[in-house]
């Protein structure tokens, strides 16, 4: 049995990659088993998927805690998220990243592939521009990246089942698997120190939430950050004054500063400057 | 520095985990800079459930009572009622309920608040579809839209029915307060909350409150698309006080509403006659609210009989263009 | 203390008097409506000093009392049958927010079809809420367990809501003389209400939340925990009680003449007066039973059942509502209870009183009968063995 864990961004189609998987295994006359973890996603919050690839029936229905692949939509949930928590020794981890894969590292060893599919989804224009939908050219890059079911059956997968611009998606899938590079990885010298024993949660506090929510991150939903020109600045406010999530601070002077552990990149600020004085540009 | 506009206090934290660009997220933030740190707030399933971060978290910095998505009014009247016993009675006390929790299922439990004139403030964040469980259309969402249980497929062109008006079913209560709100014009939107705070009595917000994810467009788009809402007529600002109907933000000529549903993926479907109908519906809504004004505030001078009086506007504003007063 | 000629709902509403609530709301429903009308005549002639919302259903009725008690008012509502199924989604809302409340529920059949009459399957298919229930069997029992049902609920230990219930005109409607203590010494028994531990204004907290899976299950915990001190707890009220007002109320398993029995009946609310006096018959024409009265519901006082079922060869259950596709509801709970003791007695559910039917000695008298006779765990239907002609007409 092939496990596959899928980490993604509310809105990038993790789950939907999870689902077309699902299917194509299907079409390769295998079993597979598809979900994801459901909570309560917000477009941009990180969201996890799971896909099981076996040749007989799966007797399991749990989450994957030790998976084979890991499956990373977003580079950007490698700041914060320990996406490759339990994957097995010699594992494979799959990244969308313009990046190539020395520049990411396994302690256990492994091997590593990355893609752009980022740049794949813009170019075949698969969703918009402020969220591309990654899921088919990652989907493409799995394929050839793991051999665990084919292309064509992945391309079938998707003109029968992805509702909008199928031909594009199926374009997006060919470019993914075109792109995907892969190389082994040895483990690193000093080996990580073994995880601690899961504790109990604790339960502190009875019924009563009382810690306020910055102490909760949210730099991590974004792709793009708000970079702010001061020599052209006016100190209008109205990119303070517009933020729905509380990210600008005024200085002593009246110029606006980022906090950029809140920013979600929605952009008002910058569509909003009236001296143009801000301006998106894409998170590494 | 540059004067702000309104209060810089900040009583909603940042972490929360509303998506980019939310429209209910930046209105909860400038209610709370209208209202200040005496306030709980009752809040019933809705974006905001979540919104406001999971236990132990907590986005508000005031107290926020969780409800059951039907029953806002009541916890209100609840609040109050407890509010007043306990001598706590400069407590502000406020339901914040998006457009299902109001309009649909809890609009009994409006009703009641509002009939026994319990003394709170009413907010209905409009999203204008359950946009929590994944956009599903409420009454308020707009007649043609696309939502996923009004899809657009073949003969179907999105949801049938117009939307439902829950001023005109909040003024027939006769409020001593109520207004309409729009976070693209922050100093109106305060404004009006620091009106409504002073009055004692039932108060009623109906609050645009737009959604990217739902409304299927770039959440860079949130403010703009607020200005073209309410410069097009399809969401005039308006109070309503003791009867007394006031236009807060006054136009000379509504721009086209096809700009501001072009804008917009769940009307991309639209015919250039479905266009025009809500061109058609937008001029009969303003023309209303112009008569409705003009009838709450007769002319000093009683009218030549056979002229018809002459609606006295304002000329327009400084700044307009930019949506401030 | 002073006598008083009281209804049920007259001994409720005096309750609630005494125990100087600060917000009642209340939707009018029979049988209960004359709780509601003594509160607002209490009210309007400032004898009774609270916020009185009159709300338009029983379901804004405990949403109003959640939230005022959410803010640290102590509350009061009163309802019956279809209003208490109203308000379930709320029931649940109110155990779970750990919101403390007493809510009076005149026990009345559900529809359809409609019928006002006694029945406990309104309150019994709220037994899954978290809620604590009492089943009174006197209007002076039920002004004493809402009294010492406050001091309970609120006991910051607990911080759960409370049902007592009465049975519909067996109770409700029936005058007869209640010692209603005088207000001061109430007091002493029942300080204002610590609000320490609730939603406070002005200061962040958030009450009721949402969690994933990680923190969900630790508050579903934390109410079984409090529901598991409940009933110790109450023998710390009930003994308070005894020394302030001096009335035993004899915690949630009452038993009479059991301690020689060969059987003994169970019994929920009003059928237990008239258990104990068939009790004294058939005892007097040398047959060995007794009866015990379930005060308490929920919690279910399984260790006080397990000692009673040590030394009975069988145990009656008569219930005054049905679970579809089992048995009564005690029934279930006694059978369950005993579950694993040594050698345990035959457990018969018995159905009697179902949607008002007249329960009197001679129906009890059968009901022993049939309990000396066999051991088969039933359900039997009484109401159907005998013609119910004068109920029918009730």
């Amino acid at each position: 049995m092939l496990e596959i864990r899928f980490h993604g961004r509310g809105g990038q189609g993790a789950v939907v990659a999870s689902e077309l998987l699902a299917q194509a295994v299907f079409f390769d006359g295998k079993v597979a088993q598809s979900f994801p973890f459901f909570g309560v996603e917000r477009r941009g919050a990180p969201v996890t998927a799971f896909t099981r690839i076996d040749d007989q029936p799966i007797r399991l229905r749990s989450f994957i805690e030790n998976p084979d692949v890991v499956v990373v939509l977003d580079p950007g949930l490698l700041r914060d998220t320990p996406v490759t928590e339990g994957l097995k020794p010699g594992g494979l981890l799959l990244v969308n990243s313009p990046r190539p894969p020395e520049a990411f590292s396994l302690p256990l060893g492994g091997r590593i592939a990355t893609l752009d599919a980022t740049g794949i989804a813009l170019g075949r224009k698969v969703g918009t521009a402020t969220m591309p939908v990654v899921n088919t050219a990652v989907l493409g890059a799995l394929a050839r990246a793991t051999g665990a079911f084919t292309e064509t059956s992945l391309e079938r997968a998707i003109i029968s089942f992805v509702p909008s611009h199928p031909e594009e998606n199926r374009a997006a899938a060919r470019d993914g698997a075109e792109a995907v590079r892969t190389e082994p990885v040895a483990p690193s010298t000093v080996a990580p120190a073994p995880a601690p024993p899961a504790a109990p949660l604790p339960f502190p506090e009875g019924p009563m939430a009382s810690r306020p929510s910055h102490v909760l991150h949210t730099s991590s939903w974004r792709t793009l950050r708000p970079v702010i020109d001061r020599d052209r600045c006016t100190r209008c406010n109205f990119c303070w004054e517009f933020c729905p999530d509380d990210a600008f601070d005024l200085d002593a002077e009246g110029y606006p500063l980022v906090r950029l552990s809140y920013c979600k990149g929605c952009g008002i600020c910058a569509t909003e400057c009236p001296p143009d004085a801000i301006q998106m540009v894409t998170e590494a | 520095m540059a004067k702000l506009t309104i209060p810089r206090q900040e009583l909603m934290y940042s972490g929360h985990a509303a998506c980019p660009g939310c429209g209910p997220a930046l209105a909860m933030r400038l209610l709370l800079k209208g209202l200040g740190p005496r306030t709980v707030v009752s809040v019933p399933a809705s974006c905001w459930t979540v919104i406001a971060t999971p236990y132990p978290t907590t986005a508000l910095g005031v107290g926020m009572l969780d409800n059951a998505i039907e029953a806002t009014g009541a916890s209100i009247s609840g609040l109050r009622a407890a509010a007043d016993a306990l001598g706590l009675g400069d407590l502000n006390v406020v339901g914040f309920a998006g457009d299902g929790g109001t309009a649909d299922i809890g609009l009994q439990s409006l009703s009641g608040m509002l009939e026994r004139g319990t003394d709170a403030l009413y907010v209905m964040y409009d999203n204008e579809a359950y946009m929590n469980t994944g956009v599903q259309r409420s009454s308020a969402t707009p007649q043609g839209a696309w939502t996923t249980t009004t899809p657009v497929a073949g003969e179907a062109r999105g949801k049938l029915e117009p939307k439902k008006d829950i001023m005109a079913i909040v003024l027939a209560h006769h409020p001593v307060y109520a207004a309409t709100l729009n976070p693209s014009f922050p100093e109106d939107f305060v404004r009006k909350v620091e009106k409504a705070r002073e009055r004692k009595g039932p108060r009623f917000f109906h609050v645009y409150a737009a959604c990217p994810p739902g409304w299927r467009y770039d959440s860079d788009q949130t403010i703009e698309l607020g200005r073209l809402a309410t410069y097009a007529g399809i969401f005039p600002l308006y109070e309503v006080e003791m009867g007394r109907l006031r236009i807060t933000r006054r136009m000379g000529q509504l721009k086209p509403v096809e700009e501001y549903l072009k804008a917009q993926g769940r009307f991309r479907h639209f015919s250039p006659e479905e266009v025009q109908q809500v061109q058609e519906q937008a001029r009969a809504r303003w023309d209303d609210l112009l008569a409705r004004e003009r009838a709450a505030n007769p002319p000093e001078r009683a009218a030549v009989p056979g002229e018809p009086a002459s609606p006295a506007l304002p000329p327009p504003v400084a700044g307009e263009a930019l949506g401030r007063t | 203390m002073v006598f008083k000629v009281l209804s049920g709902n007259g001994a409720q509403a005096e309750a609630a008097r005494l125990a100087r609530v600060q917000v009642i709301a209340a939707y009018p429903i029979t049988p209960q409506t004359t709780i509601v009308e003594a509160l607002a005549e209490m009210v309007a002639s400032g004898e009774l000093k609270a916020q009185y919302v009159k709300v338009e259903s029983e379901h804004s009725a405990l949403q109003v009392c959640l939230s005022a008690s959410a803010l640290g008012a102590r509350t009061y509502s009163a309802t019956s049958s279809q209003g208490l199924l109203l308000m379930h989604e709320l029931l649940h809302w109110a155990s779970g927010q750990r919101t403390p409340m007493v809510l009076g529920v005149v026990n009345r059949a559900v529809a359809p079809p409609w019928n006002i009459g006694a029945d406990h399957a309104d309150t019994m298919s709220q037994r899954d809420t978290g809620w604590i229930q009492f089943y009174p069997e006197s209007n002076q029992e039920v002004l004493d367990t809402v009294l010492t049902a406050y001091r309970l609920v609120e006991d910051p230990e607990i911080r759960l809501p409370a049902m007592v219930t009465e049975d519909a005109f067996y109770l409700s409607h029936t005058f007869e003389p209640v010692d209603v203590p005088d207000p001061e010494t109430v007091d002493r028994f029942l300080p204002p209400k610590d609000a320490r531990a609730i939603l406070r204004p002005g200061v962040v907290s958030r009450l009721g939340s949402f969690t994933g899976p990680d923190h969900y299950v630790g508050f579903r915990h934390q109410v079984a925990e409090a529901m598991d001190r409940v009933l110790p707890k109450l023998q710390e009220v009930e003994s308070e009680y005894a020394r302030r007002i001096g009335r035993v109320l004899g915690g949630p398993l009452v038993g009479y003449r059991t301690e020689d029995a060969d059987a003994v009946l169970l019994t929920l609310g009003t059928t237990s007066t008239t258990a104990r006096g068939v009790v004294d018959d058939l005892r007097s024409s040398g047959r060995k039973v007794g009866m015990a009265k379930l005060r308490v519901f929920r919690p279910f006082p399984v260790e006080a059942v397990r000692q009673l079922a040590r030394t009975v060869g069988r145990i009656g259950v008569l219930d005054r509502s049905f679970t579809f596709g089992a048995l009564g509801p005690a029934a279930s709970e006694v059978r369950s209870a005993l579950y694993g003791i040594p050698s345990p007695p035959s457990v018969t559910s018995f159905l009697s009183g179902i949607g008002g039917r007249d329960v009197g000695p001679q129906d009890l008298r059968r009901v022993f009968e049939a309990l000396l006779v066999s051991e088969a765990p039933g359900p039997r239907w009484m109401d159907l063995e005998t013609s119910g002609e004068v109920a029918a007409h009730g």
